[in-house]
């Protein structure tokens, strides 16, 4: 009886001196770095889908050049609006 | 071994040919690595949780581990809506972290170097969020592509570059994947050749640069795991709490 009252005020004083560790220890390095590789592809990505976007409008119309220089650019706001988003996020965990 | 740093990711047979109509189902060397990465996670999350202790063994401490770092990465990052898609996004972090972790291994193939892979789980998990938006808020889950507070002139235009931007996110998932497991796996390979080639006399600074990128990839392999897990986590929740 001893030893389980004894070992449930050691599991106590454990998990409270874990719980600290942890919010302490949430160094977000790995996070980071994760970001940072995130960021290229999100601007590539919607720029190779608004392209690809165009291209398919273009051959649906027969507009041949024409929608896919308008979607090219379109794709790279979006891309420029991933970033930014992004990096939002980035600065709202920073705080 | 061959000298050619793309040989490592070629696709085989493996036993014989199955067919139906133009579908090639053949078990090729892509789906034994994927088996083995299952039977891995498998096999080990059953024995460590096999005998539940309250203080827990150390293979029960490993997958113990595992598991709240994925709940914590659900709950700060989606809420606790959230909690439900548990299941599906621990087992898609396990997935991706072992056959990454499997691909480091000498002799051993990466099924995630493949876009076809990754592009399936991001496809997957595309249609699905948007599934599960239309579901828990109707059409006006549509309004994610119509931000407040724009002018009324510009509204079409932000609209298509917003669509664009979610149209976006399968492909930016899995390119992100795929380019970082083959780029990694393919410069290890380009310097394992120099150290064959500059042989006992200049092999050694290769090979160091070997062993320190071998590092590396480890880091990259559980990071893009990681980051693959925590966007599909974040394209949950702007499903589940839509809010601008």
């Amino acid at each position: 009886m001893e030893d389980k009252e004894d070992f449930k005020t050691r599991l106590k004083i454990e998990k409270n001196r874990l719980e600290k560790l942890t919010f302490k220890s949430e160094n977000k390095k790995g996070l980071f770095l994760g970001n940072a590789l995130k960021l290229g592809t999100e601007l590539v990505a919607a720029v190779v889908v608004g392209t690809i976007i165009g291209f398919i409008l273009d051959n649906w119309f027969g507009t041949k050049p024409i929608l896919i220089i308008i979607f090219f650019f379109i794709g790279f706001a979006a891309g420029i609006l991933n970033v930014v988003r992004t990096a939002k996020n980035m600065q709202k965990d920073n705080k | 071994m061959a000298a050619n740093p793309m040989v490592q990711f070629n696709v085989y047979r493996i036993g014989p040919e199955i067919k139906f109509g133009n579908i090639d189902l053949s078990f090729t060397n892509a789906s034994l690595f994927m088996l083995i990465s299952a039977s891995i996670i498998t096999i080990f999350l059953y024995f460590s949780t096999k005998n539940k202790r309250l203080v827990p063994s150390k293979i029960q401490l490993i997958s113990e581990l595992l598991y709240n770092f994925v709940a914590k990465m659900i709950s700060d990052t989606a809420g606790s809506k959230a909690k439900p898609y548990f299941p599906f996004i621990f087992s898609l972090f396990v997935f991706i972290l072992i056959c990454n972790m499997v691909g480091m291994l000498p002799y051993s193939f990466t099924v995630t170097s493949h876009i076809i892979v990754t592009l399936v789980m991001a496809l997957f998990i595309f249609i699905a969020v948007t599934i599960i938006g239309f579901l828990k808020h109707g059409l006006k889950y549509l309004s994610i592509f119509v931000p407040s507070g724009v002018p009324v002139v510009l509204l079409p235009l932000i609209t298509i570059i917003e669509i664009i931007s979610y149209l976006s996110r399968p492909v930016s998932l899995s390119v992100r994947l795929f380019a970082n497991m083959m780029a990694g796996h393919t410069m290890l390979k380009v310097f394992g050749g120099f150290v064959i080639s500059l042989g006992l006399v200049g092999g050694w600074l290769p090979l160091s640069f070997s062993v320190a990128l071998t590092g590396l990839e480890i880091l990259v392999a559980f990071l893009q795991a990681y980051v693959f897990a925590i966007l599909t986590c974040i394209y949950l929740n702007d499903a589940l709490n839509l809010h601008h």
